[in-house]
């Protein structure tokens, strides 16, 4: 049985507004989502970084980077992967 | 009910990304003042110089608030899209990106119409309000010298009203800001019945 994306970690720089809540919920509302954790990383005067971590089963990336960019926010760099019926951690 | 809870949520995620909700308050307590004290201009002149046909103090009074909520909403509209366009700007120049197909153009395209809807209608809404025992007479339900005493008293209610809502912004003494507001309506009531000879 094919897993597809199971686990993925960004790197992101996004606009202040939204807010954090605001982005966590509408990406967990996406479809094949099942968790999201953001944490910040530096803040700007009109941006911040953050660290994004998705869990789900067969999540679509090319979905979470139209997400990202509606909500003023650009995918630095994809920080790890996890796929496969188990999550392995490094 | 479904769509309409979605486009309340677009509507608070835009004020949210543009933080127009305290220019908003601004817009609508000043051009409403503007609009309430016009009105009040326009009935106590009435009311001096006897003018006994309610027809003429609606249209005057309504014509004089119709223009304000017109020059209210062309300019609330052009200087807040300027603003507007120059904080994208400066957003896209922060994050290095184009932000033409984000919630936050779209939130550019909503503030400004919000904040001129809000300026435009604020001064015709106090109006009304203060014109409306004007519009009983017109129907013949009321006598018109009972409208201007009812109009005066709606009028610096008004007024009053709108220094409550200032104080509860500030979170303040509402009172006193009720009475700030009051007395400038008194001292236009004052001047006028000066000017008047009354």
């Amino acid at each position: 049985m094919q897993h597809g994306i199971r686990r993925i970690v960004l790197d992101v720089l996004k606009l202040r507004d939204p807010p954090l809540p605001e982005l966590a919920m509408h990406l967990s509302s996406m479809p094949n989502i099942e968790g999201v954790n953001i944490s910040l990383v530096e803040i700007d005067q009109n941006t911040e970084s953050v660290k994004i971590a998705i869990e789900g089963n067969d999540i679509n990336i090319k979905q979470i980077q139209e997400l990202m960019k509606d909500h003023g926010a650009v995918i630095h760099s994809i920080d790890e992967v996890a796929v496969g019926k188990k999550i392995v951690t490094i | 009910m479904e769509i309409m809870r979605e486009f309340l949520g677009k509507v608070r995620l835009y004020l949210q990304i543009t933080h127009i909700g305290g220019i908003v308050r601004r817009y609508f307590v000043m051009n409403g003042f503007d609009g309430s004290m016009t009105a009040l201009g326009v009935i106590l002149g009435a009311w001096i110089v006897g003018v006994e046909n309610p027809n003429i103090v609606v249209m005057t009074g309504l014509g004089a608030c119709l223009a304000l909520g017109v020059s209210g909403f062309f300019g609330a509209y052009i200087t807040e899209k300027a603003e507007r366009r120059r904080h994208l700007k400066n957003l896209e120049d922060a994050i290095l990106t184009n932000l033409e197909d984000s919630l936050h153009k779209d939130a550019t395209t909503f503030a400004p119409a919000f904040a001129s809807l809000i300026n435009g209608l604020s001064p015709v809404l106090m109006a009304i309000t203060s014109l409306s025992p004007f519009l009983l007479a017109m129907a013949g339900l009321v006598p018109i010298w009972t409208s201007y005493t009812a109009s005066l008293a709606l009028t610096l209610a008004t007024l009053f009203m709108l220094g409550v809502y200032l104080g509860r912004v500030a979170q303040e003494n509402v009172l006193l800001y009720g009475i700030q507001m009051l007395t400038a309506g008194v001292v236009i009531a004052v001047i006028v019945f000066i000017l008047g000879g009354a």
